[in-house]
């Protein structure tokens, strides 16, 4: 059927028989006589892809159809299957993609084997999802998810890795070897793709919920693990340029974590330089766009030509997400009072500066631990009085059953509210602050042991610090010192940002849930140390 | 005293009117004893030769304190200067120079940072900002028309910026305004053209007690017939100026079409100026085939005649081919040099009614103003221009002498001193 005028231009043959490993059986097999034909026949009509989507596998899969039972027996192969991702990095991350029309004859183990390992994905990483592309293909109106995915992080190079084997076993016995051909990727690019992966995924009910839920069983936590490894390597060993005066006091030490804009570093310069106090600061800026070093590096010195400022720009090679660049600013700071600021908050009070440190020096040590400001939006309205935590439950289908999912919300006080409300800018004792503007004392923050940098890019490392904080018997103050927070414009969101999002929600409701639902829910939680003075 | 002016452009090179005010302030206060000014002009890679390998600030044709700013790589959104070299540069530049007073007369190619970055050289230096349009205000080319409809808009907010800009968000132009107020509040003294300017520049947040009004002066043109023609008919028209879109030549086409629909055809039009190349695709392609619709007709129903580039000192002969000098931009108009030119000449201006045109030509007294961007109004005012007995020799006889370079010297010395604004009527 070579040539055949129904084939598309772009068709590929390897790449036909990589995405659907049955037609690749029937091949092997001699019942089609090639991928081609296949497509011609039937392919186009049932709807099969034959280009791949990005980030898909494209190396040859190979079938081989000799599984047997315990016994010795030949098993029959599934009704239906396909593998669709095999990838592996350099750094041990392992992410396996695909579907088996399991509705009927439940999977029993996916087994993952090569060069020294092998695991049942089944028992320590996998999710199931819905494919409604396969269920368009196979014809199937069941509310049955036939999609899998699973990652793992092994802690080992599996750089050379050029083939391994899944083993695929259903209930009755069925099963498969596929002899799967590994796409290398880079370590940070394999983090990412599944991240965008995870957001993509379509789920029956409850999508978000049901999304965060496949997290439990080894997924999550195999993607934290392979992103801290990650986050580890990338921070070791920072490129450090200091420009502007050198001695002097410094007093407090603003730290501004950079993604993809370059444009904060001169803008903050700006509009920070010059006002009542700030003098007696440094402003440290952390970038995780590797791209953007040039231009940083010429900013900066700008900047310190035309401000007189004394500041740090600390590059590093990849995104490391907004922890652990202010745990290395942080390190790197040069007095006792450290900031995390985002690049999108400016001053609103042209005497924020000094009221900051007026703040730190005046009220008692446990006031300042900790503490936040409250914060505006563009429009004038408030964005930030501090942070409380509610709980969302949800109904995630599971085996046909319905399972309770409690997830954590974290509610600002007064979104949205007139600017001068003082029951929400007063200082008081509050559940958590945000990680917009976030003061801390510097031992303090070491005591703590720094932000958690389980959380990937993102998201809820600053509630998670200040549950720390309060668990220690310091709960997180708001002192009312104003400045502007545009909001969720300082650095752009791609698909994994978002994926991100659901493996920090999990994590952060997997560790907090608990102590939130004792005394911690809601505006006005009873927790003790929570208790604002009249 | 040495004045330090920073210039645009270098007027010697590239045309327009900021930079001319700054070239004539520069050669006013050349007069003054006691007073030495230095002329930096910013240019840009148009004239790739000018960039010596290495050099940043470099002499201009061997005249005495005349420097060019060899400006490069200047961000657009910003109006920051992205080298350091540059910056460093100028930096030397100021430190060797040690002026008394730094006057910019605009930011466009040097970088608005240079305004702080002069602050923290200098600190006891004065530094003196003039407005030639709102580019601090408006991301919009600064002309304060808006995108969306080409209304004047007379006021911004992030929510009409991000209207006439979608692709930018409304924090974008937060974050853009906070920007150029954290460096203008360097400035010691902003000065504006036109009075109207003040209102839009007070209505942004800067200091009413900073802005002072002082108008453009200039020295007349060369080639000033000594009197007028004695004529009857008053029918030669003139437009003079760049052939892009805010200076409105398309407007004036339009108003010559619907006169010719209506049977008036006795008049003519000179079109003088060029820079069509600078116009947008909409307005050339519009004014591209009317010129050749024009030429098309036989010699004798010719309206509309381009007379192309001309050179300033080439003014006083234009001038005096014409009766009536049309200025029918689109926008508010800062000052608009060209009127002073043409009652230097002694030509009545037909303007429109808004900004600086409305604050100069009184109406029916020394010129003739239309309704804002309204061919139709246009096209009746020049029927009735060409046709009102008398209304010329009226018109022309009611013509203040435009302010004087002499006039804008004084007045920017004293401000340079320290004296309070200079305010004249609006």
């Amino acid at each position: 059927m070579s040539g055949s005028p129904e084939a598309p231009a772009d068709f590929d043959e390897a790449v036909y028989l990589a995405l659907n490993p049955d037609v690749a059986a029937a091949v092997s097999s001699g019942a089609s006589a090639s991928g081609r034909e296949h497509y011609v026949r039937f392919g186009a009509r049932e709807g099969r892809r034959y280009l791949p989507i990005s980030g898909e596998v494209r190396a040859p899969v190979v079938i081989t159809m000799a599984t047997r039972r315990a016994d010795g027996s030949r098993a029959p192969p599934p009704a239906a299957f396909g593998v669709e991702a095999v990838h592996m990095s350099p750094g041990g991350g392992v992410f396996v993609a695909g579907w088996i029309d399991d509705a009927t004859d439940p999977l029993a183990s996916l087994t993952l084997r090569g060069e020294g390992f092998e695991y049942d994905l089944a028992q320590v990483s996998l999710a199931r999802l819905r494919r409604s592309d396969v269920e368009t293909r196979l014809g199937s109106g069941a509310r049955h998810p036939y999609g899998f995915w699973s990652f793992l992080d092994l802690g080992r190079d599996l750089a050379r890795i050029g083939t391994c084997q899944l083993i695929i076993r259903q209930e009755s016995g069925a099963g498969v070897t596929v002899e799967a051909g590994v796409l290398s990727v880079p370590d940070a690019d394999l983090r990412d793709a599944v991240l965008a992966w995870l957001a993509g995924t379509e789920q029956f009910g409850d999508r978000h919920a049901a999304t965060v839920a496949c997290l439990e069983g080894g997924l999550g936590a195999h993607l934290v693990a392979h992103s801290r490894r990650l986050t580890a390597a990338m921070v070791a060993d920072p490129f450090v340029q200091r420009f502007g005066p050198e001695g002097g006091r410094v007093r407090a030490s603003l730290v501004v974590c950079l993604y993809g804009l370059p444009e904060f570093l001169f803008l903050q310069n700006a509009l920070f330089a010059g006002l009542p106090g700030i003098e007696e600061y440094e402003l440290i800026f952390v970038s995780n766009s590797p791209h953007l070093a040039d231009r940083l590096l010429r900013d900066a010195r700008i900047a310190s030509l035309v401000h007189g400022t004394r500041q740090t720009l600390v590059l590093l090679p990849g995104n490391v997400g907004f922890a652990a660049a202010n745990n290395i600013g942080f390190a790197h700071a040069r007095s006792d009072r450290i900031v995390a600021v985002n690049p999108d908050v400016m001053p609103r009070q042209q005497d924020w500066a000094q009221r900051h440190l007026d703040t730190v020096a005046a009220l008692p040590p446990e006031q300042t631990a900790l503490f936040g400001v409250p914060l505006y939006y563009e429009d004038g309205s408030l964005m930030h009085g501090g942070m409380y935590f509610t709980l969302d439950s949800a109904p995630v289908e599971s085996r046909g059953r319905l399972v309770r999912h409690d997830l954590v919300r974290v509610e600002h006080y007064g979104k949205g509210a007139p600017p001068d409300d003082a029951a929400l800018t007063r200082a008081r004792p509050v559940p958590a602050v945000t990680g917009a503007f976030m003061s801390f004392r510097r031992d303090w923050f070491e005591w703590l042991g720094g932000f958690s940098d389980g959380f990937i890019f993102g998201h809820y490392e600053d509630a998670d610090i200040c549950l720390r904080s309060l668990a220690a018997g310091t709960p997180a103050w708001l002192h009312d010192i104003r400045l502007w927070h545009l909001e969720g414009k300082s650095s752009p969101r791609t698909p994994a940002t978002e994926g991100a999002t659901f493996v920090n929600r999990w994590q952060f409701s997997r560790s907090w849930a608990a102590a939130i639902r004792n005394g911690l829910l809601g505006p006005a939680p009873l927790h003790p140390l929570l208790r604002a003075p009249r | 005293m040495i004045v330090l002016i920073l210039s645009v452009f270098h007027p010697e090179l590239v045309r327009g009117g900021a930079q001319r005010v700054a070239w004539d302030l520069f050669q006013g206060l050349k007069q003054v004893p006691g007073v030495r000014p230095v002329f930096l002009a910013a240019t840009d890679r148009g004239l790739p030769a000018l960039y010596k390998t290495g050099a940043c600030i470099t002499g201009f044709d061997g005249l005495p304190d005349e420097y060019l700013f060899l400006a490069d790589d200047v961000d657009p959104w910003w109006h920051k200067c992205s080298d350091p070299r540059l910056i460093e540069a100028y930096a030397d530049f100021l430190l060797r120079l040690r002026p008394d007073i730094v006057h910019f007369h605009h930011f466009m190619r040097f970088g608005v940072e240079l305004l702080t970055l002069t602050r923290q050289m200098l600190p006891d230096c004065r530094i003196v900002f003039t407005f030639h349009e709102f580019l601090a205000i408006c991301a919009a080319d600064g002309h304060m028309v808006r995108w969306t409809d080409g209304s004047l808009c007379d006021h911004a907010t992030p929510a009409r910026c991000h209207a006439c800009i979608p692709e930018a968000p409304r924090e974008r132009f937060v974050r853009r305004e906070a920007y150029m107020k954290a460096h203008l509040r360097a400035v010691d003294a902003f000065t504006v053209p036109s009075d109207f300017m003040r209102r839009h520049f007070e209505r942004w947040g800067l200091p009413a007690s900073k802005i002072t009004h002082i108008a453009n002066g200039q020295m007349p043109p060369d080639g000033i017939p000594a009197s007028p023609s004695e004529r009857g008919a008053r029918t030669r028209f003139g437009f003079f100026g760049q052939l892009v879109d805010v200076k409105g030549v398309w407007l004036l086409l339009q108003a010559v079409e619907l006169l010719r629909a209506d049977g008036f055809t006795a008049f003519t039009v000179e079109i003088n100026g060029d820079n069509l190349r600078y116009a947008s695709a909409r307005r050339r392609a519009e004014i591209e085939r009317f010129i050749e619709a024009e030429q098309t007709r036989p010699p004798g129903e010719r309206i509309v005649s381009f007379a192309g580039s001309y050179h300033p000192s080439q003014t006083g002969e234009r001038m005096a081919r014409i009766d009536w000098c049309v200025v029918p931009s689109v926008w508010w108009e800062s000052f608009a040099l060209v009127i002073s030119e043409a009652w230097a000449c002694r030509k009545p201006v037909i303007a429109p009614d808004v900004g600086g045109p409305a604050e100069r030509v009184t109406h029916e007294e020394d010129g003739l103003l239309f309704a804002f961007a309204d061919a139709r109004a246009l096209a009746d005012t020049l029927r009735r221009a060409a046709i009102e007995p008398d209304l010329w020799n009226l018109l022309a006889a009611g013509i203040a002498p435009p302010p004087t370079r002499r006039q804008m010297v004084r007045e920017f010395l004293s401000l340079y001193a320290g004296g309070s604004a200079v305010r004249r009527s609006a």
